[in-house]
Order: C-alpha cells, then sequence, then structure tokens
C-alpha cells in the first residue's frame, strides 16, 4: 500500500516538474585560468549580475536564465572545442563571451553555422563582426569598443595630443596583439608616420630587453602596446631594467589588474581607451558598481577588469530584450531582434537604442570610449574634462569621427 | 578461439560504424573520433614504448607535424585530402627519422630527454614561423572534399574509422612478423640483440619511423576532425597523455592502445561533469574488488599486491564526492594516475584483467611445416686458420685487460680459452665480436678483418655467441628468442608484411619449422611456447646456444656454457656442443669446469692479468707450472 | 658593443640559474643513475613557497634557509614515492614516468594553491641597474652568480671533505660494494635527492625577483638545465658552469639577433647535437658498460 502511495506522489513530482518552465540556457565562453583571466572572470561575474537581477525580476518569458559557463584558457582550440559542446550537447539559445579575438574568430564559425547568435562583450579585434559579411545573415554581435576605434585612438592620444613623432610597437604574436598592431599601423598611415620599430612577443615571455633595446635604439619616444595584462607588465618591468622610461599607450588591456599589480611603480601612467571606468559617474554606474562589490567582493574594492564587467553585464540585458522582444529562443528570431531592438536598454557602458542594424553588428562606437590613465594602482579618467562631463552617458553615434575604415574582408 | 575472436572483432566494428547514425548528435560523435584518431597515435607510440621499451616524450611533436603538414598544404596550395594525408605522413616520417639520428646514440633519460628537447623545438618553430604556419593565430580548415561532395560528419567519421581499421591491420602484422621480435628483441637485450645481428640502431629507427608515420597520418586526420590548429596543442601535455594512456591500456596490446584512448579523451569530460564522474568512479571501484577477488579466488594475486588497487579506486570514488570542482585537479589526478599504474598495473588495464581471469595472451602457433635440418653444414672449404687474432691490446685507462695476445683457431676445432677470474676472457670476446673495439692489434676471421666493424655486422658475417650473463630476451617466448636469431634469413621488407605477400608468409613458415628444428636439436622442443624468463637456469643456456646457432655462424663463442649447471645437464650440454662441431661449426670455448674442457677442447689457450701464458693440448697445458700457479696462487 | 656586453651579462646570469639546477641533476645522477623529471617543479616550488613566506613577513634572507628546507623535503619525498620503488624493481621506464608524474602532481598543486596567474616575487635587493662596463647589471643578476657558484662550490667542498661527502662518491663508484661496506645507500640516495631539490628551490627564490614567479615558471628551465648538464656532462662540476655560460649566452644572443621566439632553440639544439656526436658531454668521460 505504502508503495503504491510513494510511486503515485512520485508521479506527481514528476508532472509537475516537467510542467515548471525550462530555463533559457545561456553559454558563457571566457579565459576563467591563465594570463587573460581577469578579463574573464570580471566578465562572467558581471554576467552572473545581470543574470541574477534579471531571474530575480521574473526571468525572460517566464523563464528563468540558466548560464552554462566554459573555460577557454584563452586558447583557441579550446574555444573550438566547447563551441561544439555549447551547441550540440547543451543546446544554448545564445552565446555571451570571448575575450580574445583569438579564440572568438576560430569558434564563431560553429555559432553562425547552428544559427545561434553570439554577442562578443569583451573582444575588441576589427574583424570578429565582419567574419561573416558576406552570407546572408550574420549571427556575431559585439557591444565591445573594436580595434578600429582603438587604435586610431591611440594614435591620436600619442601623436596628436602628446606630440610624439617617433613611436615603436610592441604587440603580441595572438591574434589580438598582431590584428591590432596592424590597425596601429594603418591609423599612423592616416597620419603620415611610420613606426621606428615594430616588434612581437609570445603569450609567457618574460624578458623583453631584446624589443625594447632596438625600440629604443631607433630612438623610441613612446611604446604602443596591443597585448595583455601579464606580458604588458614585463615590458613595463622591462623598461625599468633599463633605465629607459618612455610612455606607454596602448589597447584598453593596460587596465588589467594583472598589469597594474605586477608592473608597480613602472606601470603607472600608462594610457588606454576605456568604455567604463569605474567612478559611480552615473545612478546606473553607480548601482552596478556597489552591486557587484557587494556581491564578489574583490580585493582592494577593485574590479579586475572594469571593462570586462560593466560589457558583460550589458551582454546579458541585451540578449535578455533580444529575447523578450522575439517571443522565443529561435536563433533567426533572437538576431532578427536584435538587429531591430525596439526598446532602449538601459546598460553601464551607454543606454542601447537601436544599436544593431542588419548591416551595422557594433555597439559602440567611436565617441563613446574615453581616455583612462592607470594611476595610484587604479584605472582613473586622463583627462580631467572626460570625468566632468561622464555623467553625461555618451550614446552611439552612427556618424562618430574616428574610426578606422572597415576594409572589405577577403 | 579464432573465430570467436573473429566474430567479437566484426560485432565491435559494426558496432563502431553504426554509431554515429545512432546517435545522430555531431558533438559525441566527434568525441568517438578523437578517440580514433588518439588510437592509432597509441598504436605507434606503443611499439616505441611497449615493444622496445624507450620512453618517447615526443610524439606530440609528431602528431603536431602531421597536422600541420596538412593544414599548411591547405591553407598556401589549397591541397585536396589524398594529397595532405599521404604527405603527413611522409613527412612526420622523415622526421622520425631524424629525431632517430641523434637518439641512436643513447637510451633511457637520454632518449627521453632527447624526445623532449625535439618535441619542444618542434612545437617552437610552428609557433614562431608565421609565414608558414600562422603562427599562434593558427589555420582554420574544413572537413575534407571527395570527389567534388564535402564530407559530413558522419562521412568523415567513417573515413576516420576506415584509417583506423588499416592502421590496426598495418601495426598487427608488423608487430608478429621479424620486424616487431627485433624491436621486441631491443629491449629485452641491446647487446644481445646486436649479437644476433639485428642491429639495435636501425631497429630503434625502424621503430620511431613507423610510429612517426602513424602519427603523421592521426595528426592530418585530426586537423580535419578539429576544423581548426595551433600550435599549443602539442605540448608536453599532451605527449605525457599518450604515454599516460598506453601504459594505462596496456603495452603490446591494440586493445589497450585503444582502452587508453577512451580513457584519456573522457576523462577530461568525466571530470568536467561532476555527477557522471562520481557514477563513473563507483562502477570502477566495484570493477576493480570483482576481478580481485576472482584473481584472489583462483590463487593469482597476492592478498597485498590485491589491496591497493582496491583501496585506491574507492579512495578515488570518495574523493568524488567530496569536491565540488575536479577540472582544476585534472592533472594531478593524471598524476596519481600514472604513479599507480607505473608501480601496480605494470601490464595496464588490459594485463591485469587478463592475469586476473587467467587469460593467456595468444602464443603464436605456426602449425607444423615439413621438419626443418637445424643446422646447415658450415663450409668446410676455405682457410684452415678460421680465426686470427694478432698483437690484440684492451685497455681501459690504465688498466690493460688484454696485453698483446695472439690466438689462433683452427676451422672445425674446439678451442679453449680458460684463465682465472679477470684473466681478460671475456673481454676478448667482446673484442671478437665487436664490443669492444681493440686499442691496437689485428682479428682476422675467414680472410676479413673484424675489428671497426659494429657486431651486428660480425654477426652476420659469421661469428655468434652466448654470453656469460645470460643474455635472453626474457619476455620472448623460446620460439621467439630462436626466430631473432634467424632475423638474417628474412628478406621481406615492410610491404610484404603489411601486405602478407606470399614471400612473407612463405618466409614466415618456413623459418618457424627452422626455430623449432633449433630447439629440438638443443632438447628444448617441448618449451617452445616458454617464456623464455620462465625458463630453468640450465635451459636457458641452452637456449642461448640454440638462438647463436639460428645465425648460422661458422664461429661459434661459448662464454661459460656449463656454469650453474648440474651433473646431469652438464652431459647434455657435451653432447651439444660435439653436435655442433659434427655439423662444421668452429667453436671457442670459455669454460672454469676443467672436465669439460679437457674432454671436448683440441686446444687450450691460457690468460692470465691479460696475458697468454700457455697453449696446446689439454693435458699439456693442465699440468704445465704456470698455468698451475696461476689459478692456485704461488707456491709455499 | 654595449648591448653585446649586456647580452654577456643578463646570459652569464641566466647561465648560472641552468648551472645550478643542472648541479641538481647530477647529484642524483651521481648516486642513484636517476634524474629527477621534475626538477624544474622542484625550483617552481621553491619560489613560490619563498614569495609565500616573503608575503607573510618573513625577511628574504631568512627565508632563504626555509626555502632550502622545504626543497630537501620535497626531493626526498619525490625519492621515497618516484624512485625508490622504480630502483627496486630495476625498471628504468619507472622512475622516468613517475618523476615526470610527481612533477605534474606538484605542478597542478601549485596553481591551485598559489593561482594559475604570474606573480610578482619582491626583489631584495635594489631594482636599479648599476653600471659595469658600459652595460646595465642588476644587482639581483650579481646575487645569482654569486649565490649558483657558491652553492657548487659548497657541496664539491661537501663531497670531499666530509664524511658523508665520501659515503655518497662511494655509492656512486659502486653501489652494492658501498653497501657491503656498511655504507646505507637508500639513505644516501634519498639524501642526494634532498640535496639536489634544495639546491633546485635556492635557483628558485634567486631566479624568481628576476622573472615572473608562477606554477609553469620550471617546465622549460629544467629542460634547458639538462641540456646543461647534458653539454657539460653529467660527471664534471666545471663542465656544468662552461655549460651553463654557453648556453645562457646563446640564448640572450640569439634573443636579440633572431627573434625572441627562438631563443630556447639554440640551447636544445646543442642538446641534440652533443647526444649525437659525445654523448659523455664536453667534458665527461665515456663509460665502458661491462658485459
Amino acid at each position: 500500500m505504502t508503495k503504491q502511495i510513494w510511486t503515485a506522489v512520485a508521479l506527481a513530482a514528476m508532472a509537475w516538474g516537467a510542467q515548471a518552465a525550462e530555463p533559457i540556457k545561456i553559454g558563457v565562453s571566457g579565459p576563467f585560468t591563465g594570463g587573460s583571466s581577469s578579463m574573464g572572470v570580471s566578465m562572467r561575474d558581471g554576467v552572473r549580475l545581470a543574470a541574477d537581477e534579471i531571474n530575480k525580476a521574473g526571468g525572460v518569458l517566464g523563464r528563468q536564465i540558466q548560464l552554462v559557463e566554459r573555460d577557454d584558457e584563452a586558447k583557441n582550440e579550446r574555444g573550438v572545442q566547447i563551441a561544439q559542446e555549447l551547441i550540440n550537447k547543451e543546446k544554448v539559445a545564445a552565446t555571451v563571451g570571448y575575450i580574445n579575438t583569438g579564440v572568438a574568430l576560430a569558434s564563431q564559425r560553429f555559432y553562425q553555422d547552428a544559427k545561434i547568435p553570439v554577442m562578443n562583450n569583451v573582444a575588441t579585434g576589427s574583424i570578429v563582426t565582419k567574419q561573416f559579411e558576406a552570407q546572408p545573415e550574420n549571427y556575431i554581435f559585439r557591444n565591445a569598443a573594436h580595434d578600429s576605434i582603438q587604435a586610431p585612438m591611440i594614435v591620436e592620444e600619442a601623436i596628436t595630443k602628446r606630440g610624439f613623432k617617433k613611436v615603436a610597437i610592441l604587440a603580441d604574436s595572438t591574434n589580438y596583439g598582431q590584428l591590432g598592431r596592424a590597425d596601429l599601423e594603418a591609423a599612423l598611415k592616416l597620419k603620415g608616420i611610420t613606426p621606428v620599430a615594430v616588434e612581437k612577443f609570445n603569450i609567457k615571455d618574460v624578458d623583453m630587453t631584446a624589443q625594447l633595446l632596438k625600440a629604443k635604439e631607433a630612438g623610441a619616444e613612446a611604446i604602443l602596446t596591443y597585448g595583455i595584462g601579464p606580458e604588458l607588465a614585463q615590458v613595463a618591468n622591462g623598461m625599468t631594467k633599463l633605465g629607459w622610461k618612455v610612455p606607454m599607450i596602448g589597447s584598453w588591456t593596460l587596465s588589467m589588474a594583472n598589469y597594474i599589480d605586477n608592473a608597480g611603480p613602472g606601470g603607472e601612467g600608462a594610457r588606454m581607451p576605456q568604455t567604463f571606468i569605474q567612478e559611480p559617474t552615473t545612478p546606473k554606474r553607480q548601482s552596478f558598481i556597489i552591486n557587484y562589490l557587494k556581491t564578489f567582493n574583490p580585493k582592494n574594492s577593485r574590479i579586475e577588469s572594469p571593462v570586462s564587467a560593466a560589457q558583460g553585464y550589458d551582454s546579458v540585458y541585451l540578449l535578455a530584450a533580444a529575447i523578450k522582444q522575439a517571443g522565443s529562443t529561435d536563433g533567426p528570431k533572437i538576431k532578427a531582434a536584435l538587429e531591430d531592438l525596439k526598446t532602449p536598454v538601459e546598460g553601464v557602458v551607454t543606454t542601447y537604442n537601436k544599436p544593431f542594424s542588419k548591416a551595422d553588428h557594433e555597439a559602440i562606437t567611436a565617441n563613446i570610449p574615453v581616455m583612462g590613465e592607470v594611476k595610484g594602482q587604479r584605472v582613473v579618467y586622463a583627462y580631467q574634462d572626460d570625468f566632468k562631463k561622464a555623467s553625461e552617458v555618451r550614446v552611439k553615434d552612427l556618424n562618430a569621427k574616428g574610426a578606422l575604415e572597415q576594409k572589405k574582408r577577403q | 578461439m579464432n573465430l570467436k575472436k573473429l566474430v567479437l572483432g566484426a560485432v565491435a566494428v559494426a558496432a563502431l560504424a553504426a554509431f554515429p547514425l545512432a546517435s545522430g548528435n555531431p558533438y559525441y560523435i566527434h568525441l568517438v573520433e578523437t578517440i580514433m584518431i588518439y588510437a592509432i597515435v597509441l598504436f605507434g607510440l606503443d611499439i616505441v614504448v611497449g615493444y622496445t621499451g624507450q620512453v618517447s616524450l615526443g610524439h606530440a611533436g609528431l602528431f603536431g607535424i602531421g597536422a600541420y603538414t596538412a593544414g599548411v598544404l591547405i591553407l598556401k596550395l589549397d591541397a585536396p585530402v589524398y594529397l595532405t594525408i599521404p604527405a603527413a605522413i611522409a613527412v612526420a616520417a622523415v622526421f622520425g627519422a631524424m629525431l632517430a639520428l641523434p637518439a641512436l646514440r643513447v637510451t633511457g633519460p637520454y632518449l627521453a630527454m632527447v624526445t623532449l628537447a625535439f618535441g619542444t623545438i618542434i612545437q617552437i618553430l610552428i609557433n614562431e614561423m608565421t609565414f608558414l604556419t600562422e603562427g599562434p593565430m593558427g589555420i582554420t580548415l574544413t572537413k575534407p572534399t571527395v570527389f567534388g561532395h564535402q564530407l559530413d560528419e558522419t562521412q568523415y567519421y567513417w573515413l576516420v574509422m576506415a584509417c583506423l581499421a588499416a592502421s590496426l591491420v598495418f601495426v598487427h602484422r608488423v608487430l608478429r612478423s621479424q620486424l616487431g621480435r627485433a624491436f621486441e628483441a631491443l629491449r629485452g637485450s641491446p647487446v644481445a640483440s646486436d649479437c644476433m645481428g639485428v642491429s639495435v640502431y636501425r631497429y630503434k629507427v625502424y621503430a620511431f619511423v613507423i610510429s612517426a608515420a602513424l602519427a603523421g597520418l592521426a595528426g592530418s586526420l585530426y586537423a580535419y576532425s578539429e576544423q581548426y590548429i595551433s600550435p599549443n596543442t602539442y605540448n608536453f601535455e599532451l605527449t605525457v597523455m599518450f604515454l599516460l594512456a598506453i601504459i594505462m591500456g596496456g603495452r603490446k596490446t591494440r586493445t589497450g592502445a585503444l582502452l587508453g584512448a577512451a580513457i584519456i579523451v573522457m576523462l577530461p569530460k568525466l571530470l568536467d561533469d561532476l555527477e557522471v564522474f562520481r557514477i563513473g568512479a563507483v562502477v570502477l571501484a566495484v570493477i576493480v574488488a570483482v576481478s580481485v577477488a576472482v584473481g584472489l579466488k583462483r590463487g593469482k594475486l597476492a592478498k597485498q599486491a590485491a589491496a591497493i588497487p582496491v583501496v585506491g579506486s574507492i579512495a578515488l570514488a570518495a574523493i568524488s564526492f567530496k569536491l565540488q570542482t575536479m577540472t582544476d585537479w585534472r592533472l594531478s589526478i593524471f598524476g596519481l594516475i600514472t604513479l599507480f599504474v607505473v608501480y601496480y598495473l605494470q601490464d595496464g588495464i588490459v594485463g591485469f584483467v587478463r592475469n586476473a581471469l587467467n587469460l593467456k595472451a595468444k602464443v603464436d602457433a605456426g602449425a607444423g611445416a615439413a621438419p626443418a635440418t637445424a643446422l646447415t653444414r658450415a663450409s668446410s672449404q676455405g682457410e684452415a686458420e678460421l680465426l686470427k687474432a694478432s698483437g690484440v691490446l684492451m685497455q681501459f685507462g690504465g688498466l690493460k685487460a688484454l696485453n698483446n695476445v695472439d690466438l689462433v683457431v683452427q676451422r672445425g676445432s674446439i678451442h679453449g680459452l680458460i684463465g682465472p677470474n679477470g684473466s681478460g676472457k671475456s673481454t676478448m670476446m667482446n673484442v671478437l665480436t665487436g664490443i669492444y673495439q681493440p686499442t691496437a692489434g689485428t682479428v682476422v676471421f675467414a680472410g676479413s678483418t673484424v675489428n671497426g666493424r659494429t657486431s651486428s655486422d660480425i654477426a652476420l658475417s659469421g661469428i655468434a655467441r652466448t654470453f656469460q650473463n645470460v643474455q635472453l630476451f626474457g619476455e620472448m617466448t623460446a620460439l621467439q628468442n630462436v626466430l631473432v636469431g634467424l632475423h638474417h634469413s628474412f628478406s621481406s621488407n615492410l610491404i610484404d608484411v603489411a601486405l602478407h605477400l606470399p614471400r612473407y608468409l612463405r618466409e614466415d613458415r618456413e623459418q618457424r619449422a627452422r626455430a623449432r628444428a633449433l630447439l629440438d636439436f638443443v632438447g628444448l622442443g617441448a618449451l617452445a611456447a616458454e617464456e623464455a624468463r620462465n625458463l630453468p637456469y640450465g635451459k636457458q643456456r641452452l637456449l642461448e646456444i640454440a638462438r647463436a646457432l639460428a645465425l648460422d655462424p661458422q664461429l661459434l663463442l661459448l662464454d661459460e656454457p656449463a656454469a650453474g649447471l648440474t651433473a646431469p645437464d652438464i652431459k647434455e650440454l657435451l653432447e651439444i656442443i660435439r653436435k655442433i662441431r659434427g655439423a662444421g661449426v668452429t667453436v671457442i670455448l670459455i669454460e672454469h669446469h676443467m672436465d669439460v674442457v679437457m674432454s671436448l677442447c683440441d686446444r687450450v689457450s691460457v690468460l692470465d692479468f691479460g696475458q697468454k701464458i700457455a697453449e696446446g693440448l689439454p693435458a699439456e697445458v693442465q699440468a704445465n707450472e704456470k698455468v698451475i700457479e696461476a689459478y692456485l696462487g704461488g707456491g709455499a | 658593443m654595449q648591448i653585446l656586453t649586456q647580452l654577456v651579462f643578463s646570459g652569464i646570469a641566466l647561465g648560472m640559474i641552468y648551472a645550478v639546477i643542472a648541479f641538481g641533476y647530477q647529484l642524483t645522477f651521481a648516486t642513484s643513475d636517476t634524474l629527477n623529471f621534475g626538477q624544474g617543479d622542484a625550483l617552481m616550488l621553491g619560489a613560490l613557497v619563498g614569495l609565500s613566506l616573503v608575503g607573510w613577513g618573513v625577511n628574504y634572507w631568512m627565508m632563504i634557509p626555509l626555502v632550502c628546507l622545504f626543497g630537501a623535503v620535497q626531493g626526498a619525498v619525490v625519492e621515497r614515492i618516484g624512485v625508490r620503488p622504480a630502483l627496486k624493481i630495476k625498471s628504468e621506464f619507472g622512475w622516468i614516468m613517475s618523476t615526470i608524474a610527481l612533477g605534474i602532481i606538484f605542478k597542478n598543486v601549485a596553481e591551485n594553491v598559489w593561482g594559475r596567474d604570474d606573480l610578482k616575487f619582491p626583489s631584495p635587493l635594489p631594482e636599479a641597474p648599476m653600471k659595469f662596463l658600459g652595460a646595465n647589471v642588476l644587482p639581483m643578476e650579481v646575487l645569482v652568480i654569486v649565490g649558483a657558484i657558491g652553492m657548487m662550490l659548497a657541496v664539491e667542498l661537501f663531497n670531499r671533505k666530509s664524511i658523508y661527502g665520501k659515503a655518497v662518491v662511494a655509492t656512486f663508484n659502486d653501489r652494492d660494494a658501498a653497501k657491503l661496506m656498511g655504507i646505507n645507500t637508500g639513505l644516501v640516495i634519498t639524501f642526494s635527492y634532498a640535496l639536489s631539490s634544495l639546491t633546485a628551490a635556492f635557483a628558485g627564490v634567486l631566479i624568481a625577483p628576476l622573472t615572473l614567479t608562477g606554477a609553469t615558471m620550471g617546465a622549460v628551465l629544467g629542460l634547458k638545465a639538462f641540456a646543461v648538464a647534458i653539454i657539460g656532462g653529467l660527471t664534471s662540476g666545471m663542465g656544468i658552469i662552461v655549460g651553463g655560460i654557453i648556453l645562457g649566452v646563446a640564448e640572450t644572443t640569439t634573443g636579440f639577433y633572431l627573434s625572441t621566439g627562438y631563443k630556447d632553440v639554440p640551447g636544445l639544439v646543442l642538446l641534440l647535437i652533443v647526444l649525437a656526436v659525445k654523448p659523455a658531454g664536453l667534458f665527461g668521460k665515456t663509460a665502458i658498460k661491462k658485459v
């Protein structure tokens, strides 16, 4: 008799369980370990914060968001394997992520083939959103400041604002570094300048003496960088060791915690474009910072990679809005919704008002990022003017000047 | 027996082929595909590690060369698949040969380090030569196109399966042939191998080249499978994974390689998914416990040896329930498993299961062909002085092991070489067989000079020997030991072996018959299928003689053949040596048993402190005062 | 010219580090015919433990003996778990695989305890470079050279002068005879492993301020130190110093004149060449194997 009751209860429970709404799976792919991990972890935490908020408010379409997180270790081939797993095994509706341009470039085509949207929230390589431009439908979106924006900003800062004539480029050997270097060279060319030295280093390299000596011999007045935290720190340390200190101006990764910490005093003064600086300059940003610090409690109350955290947070809200508008988790429908978002999304970086269109998958334009500077072991606004005007949210401006023209991909 | 295996094999193949259709999920198809690709690498690695017994830490590099050959050809030349795969095999084989060149000089940890250095250099080159390989940015590929049709996931899976099957058959045939025996001989005793005419150097190179070719094949298949390659992948961790797979699965078995491949592919996935891992660990603990129980019951396992695997697997299951995330500890788990396997599971899982369930590895049958004559009659034509050593000086640092020794041995005689311990007798043997190069002096055998040639060369020209410390190929059977001696009679090459062409099949049959005859000659016919290391000491010495005779020598050097033998064994030995002389073979005999020397030898030379102090008929020498003094010490 | 001097100095400092690690290989090879494939990881652990100690407020100079002690214990553990059982079953394959496995385990544990990022090791000496013959030399680099030579001299003296040292030499020459003479060869072997890891850990805290400290720092260092040990000869102390200098300078000059990506290549290629041509090393003596 007891047995029958228990069976009935079990069956009922199962039936009830089946009726409860199935969660919406969103993949999160990023480096949570290794040299890029401060970006990956911050991005993931930003994503988690957003997903929690949304779920607490009832979820999307009455369903909870379930994050499926995978560590790609900044390795392209891991990214490929994870993409296949998320698509075929976990059956995600969409994926946010990709910190590293190389990983993004290697992995995205699986999503493209499977017609599942990817919201790149950190990877900045210019061709990331152009990879499938030639195809009728492009499933890759981005809400980060791409290198066609960053490179000219770096060059503007070095050549125009600071007046340097001789600059050297130091870039790492990954897709990110090399594509970024190409962008820098293109931007310099527009100003009629050729770099006096162009040097390369590998991930995990520790000794930058050779590259720095060559730059020094060539008379460089500033070093433009495209790399990630640990190696950039070694560039700074190398300069200290050589007793040759010139300004470092480079891509946004100079804001990484492991650059700042490892470079010590030698890293102070480095400047980089930033979409988000950890200052409570608007109510939205303030509440984001407060919530982030409260939930994740990072060391010294300093977000390891503020840009990654903010953009990660925004990426989830963008996807949520699109899913809600599409009324389903069907890939093509989400994509269509993204390309024609009817209601504005208030994010941390900016307010997204029709951020994407069929031809344009970049949410950030050249007018949005500001120049940041490493000061007192934190990232601050490099220019006081920017800081004063920071409460004005800069929104996407299709006519914004300064970006490199995107060449048609061969 | 054979039918059962065939049926099992057919079922397995059918299941494997049907899998993609049954599953339909590209993720799982890709997973099994990766297992198959790794298995191909492991077949090759097993030859080097399992058979020749050397640790290679560079196979990830060879795997990478295969992948990148395919990748670069596609990137630069848009090459089709029927070009890229053979190219990958060829290029990897060439690199394997290049690796073998420094390798030939060293063994053991040196070889391991050489291969490690090689693997590291390969990874660096792939990373840096961006003009060719795109460096860290990697190369993107698509599935291959065959006759204008691009293969989809399932069809490519079948292509990989076909390659796996071909590799399996190839490796199986090679390892059962004289090549396989040569590889095993290298490992059992390099010195003996050289002296049996199997040049250690040459066969090490063959082993490496074959395994490199297989790694190259697997690499190219891998590139198509992943559709993206980058230099990071082919690192030390991957090479250790491969080694772990071999020793965990089991050396010298194909099943072991397949099992090992499955383990190293599935384990990280298992660790990712904690729930499944816990279930898996519990299942494993149960299997181990059951196998151990069965083994104990049948009396095959000692209690202590049995406890450790059981405790280990239970501990693993327990830990898995305690930790929240296993992925971070993945490498530690691999390390612990390696330690465990190296000490307690030396034959791998397959070996363990076989032992526990008392399944013997299939021994070569080789049904009776026509019984052959054991010894071909050695030529009685030719110089009367078969061996002439003049003024041989062998100096080690300040020690003169041989000091200006002359030795002349007449064809068809039994020549004794005696002297107290340390007088230089074995040194003389080593000089005669090319193990040592004499510091000065010449050795002429059948009209041509011997000193300066390699041991295997000398062996093939007609000098065979046995060893003072028995140097058999322990893990091989008696029959296989003799077959190694008969290696020189095989003229079939790799193609003949791989395709089982008639020439090979005929040679195999004939030589097995000859080997049997040789075993019968020394009275070991009944023990043909027994592993050499399991034979009693006396029989081992006889086996060494049989193996030496397989070389069809004109001169046979016996180094203390009667040492450690009982009286009846010695009688048998005397008979055999006489029969050998009867067949026309000249014998040089080092011995301490005076009765043996007296009854057999036609002439005796005596050495003391590296110098010849007497020579002549046995009776003369026995009465010689200097000889007595050397053995017994000075007079009162 | 100035650049070349710079590169040579950096190369010598680097080479000294390789020599100290190579020295460790010699120690264990001398007594047991085995090598610790995880030697680089012993260095890594020494550096990380040192980093933690310094982080807890221990003075750098006080920290050194503590790290040496840790290294000795770690070496003994490796010998007990990895090498002794293999020697017992006379399996060459055994100790190769087990020292590799232990190295992997140590690295993974280090990754989990200290994290996968590379960390900065505070330098005990001022970080400003000194001028020497027109080149910039860091005080730390000088310390490395002094420390490395000092350590090797200390061990050599120990070997020659003390009775324990003689026991080590005896075990090297003939293990069985030494056993018969009452020398506890097992203890000698354990001791040599302890000493070998001690020197590696010491090398770790010497080199840590010059590079970044992290779980992966040991791997390539271990391999290159092996190259030095081979080039110099596994039996000659002078040889490894010469070999270390050759390798260090080759590396820094290749890194500059060719490309930093290739800087590891000359050492490895040199290793292959030496093994192909003179396996006993430039200074070593060829051993004769008795059959």
